[in-house]
């Protein structure tokens, strides 16, 4: 094979090599442009028995554009997902009383703006671990998962305490 | 087939995946199109100061009835309680968020005060929250709660009587469902007067002061 088309074969390889290694690191957490960082992560003590625990914590975007949380996982519960707490105005018909109330809602996708954060904590954003497989003790450590639509997945070491 | 360049170095091929990558680079960056987006959520408002947290029911009043099923299966009437102030809170025992956050408050605030006080945690959603459930409920506490069900009708006007609301919510299939519900607690002193009404979010240091109040 003549040495100019064995360059270009090599050379192939080196730019698909690029393409590769463009796809990994400008699409990861570990790339210069998607980049999140998790802050004061906390979860509730909870008894194993208790149909569900939650997690908090503080989502820092660091990258140059908005990233969303889509998906979390635990080996500590069987579904993790994201919730919000919200007020949640009028009673049902003829109930009586004051409004008032507060319930909660999935998020399917929670965006963080390019420099901003979003705060999960008690009474809004949480962490609803579902169908846990053990006891949450306060001075625990359980192991969080997010995926981010950006930044890819990043792994938590969360301790358990008493907010 | 035969390259077009004779000359050693990139080809047109080579600009092909050169340009490839570059637009690659440049859509994981974000300045390409995008995924379409949902409209950026407000973070949730910050904890208003402590006054704000509860309210005194003025002129006091009796408190309202509250005969239920305790979480050993038993008869419960408030009214056992008279001689200490109790709290009152109606919940549910699937709630992951808002339940084990005011449970945790009053139990922060009863640690704060020396006089024994009375916590009793009503369910809104007796469809799950059966007397074992609510006995596995109040026991993890450690911190003698009571916990109340009843049939459909008794909570419904128990929370009628003490003016709470709650409705069933749609959830994930993980989650099953959820319950919207008022989330204040009710402080009813040791003669069994309705005297301050907390809302969620009002701190150890808030209820226990409160305690203090209506203790004195």
């Amino acid at each position: 094979m003549n040495p100019a088309r064995r360059f270009s074969r090599l050379g192939g390889f080196l730019v698909a090599a690029l393409v590769v290694g463009a796809v990994a690191t400008g699409c990861s957490s570990s790339g210069g442009t998607a980049e999140v960082a998790i802050t004061d992560a906390w979860a509730r003590p909870s008894s194993a028995m208790a149909s569900a625990g939650a997690a908090y914590m503080t989502i820092q975007n660091n990258g140059t554009a908005t990233d969303a949380l889509v998906g979390a996982s635990s080996p500590a519960a069987t579904t993790v997902e994201v919730h919000e707490t919200v007020v949640m105005g009028s009673p049902a018909p003829g109930a009586s009383g004051d409004g008032g109330m507060m319930g909660m809602q999935p998020v399917e996708r929670l965006e963080i703006p390019a420099g901003g954060s979003v705060q999960l904590k008690p009474g809004s954003y949480h962490i609803m671990l579902i169908g846990l497989k053990e006891d949450l003790k306060a001075g625990d450590t359980i192991e969080i998962t997010l995926t981010f639509e950006k930044a890819g997945e990043l792994a938590l070491s969360v301790p358990v305490k008493e907010g | 087939m035969r390259s077009r360049s004779r000359q050693p170095g990139p080809g047109p091929g080579w600009l092909t995946l050169a340009l490839a990558a570059t637009v690659l680079l440049a859509a994981c960056s974000g300045t390409a199109g995008s995924a379409p987006t949902a409209p950026a959520r407000a973070p949730a408002a910050t904890t208003p100061a402590l006054g704000e947290r509860v309210t005194a029911y003025d002129p006091a009043r009796p408190a309202p009835a509250l005969r239920l099923t305790d979480q050993d299966g038993r008869p419960f009437d408030l009214a056992s309680l008279r001689g200490r102030p109790v709290l009152v809170y109606f919940g549910y025992t699937h709630c992951p968020d808002i339940c084990p956050t005011t449970l945790a408050d009053i139990r922060g605030a009863l640690r704060l005060v020396d006089e024994p006080v009375g916590v009793v945690f009503v369910t809104v959603d007796p469809a799950r929250d059966d007397a074992p459930a609510m006995k596995q409920y109040v026991d993890y506490y450690q911190s003698g709660f009571i916990g109340l069900t009843g049939s459909d009708a008794e909570i419904a006007a128990t929370a009628e009587d003490w003016g709470v609301s709650y409705r069933k919510l749609e959830s994930t299939p993980a989650a099953g469902y959820a319950m919207a519900h008022s989330t204040d607690t009710y402080l009813v002193d040791a003669e069994g007067t309705l005297r301050h009404h907390l809302f969620f979010g009002a701190s150890p240091e808030l209820i226990a002061e409160k305690i203090r109040v209506v203790a004195g």
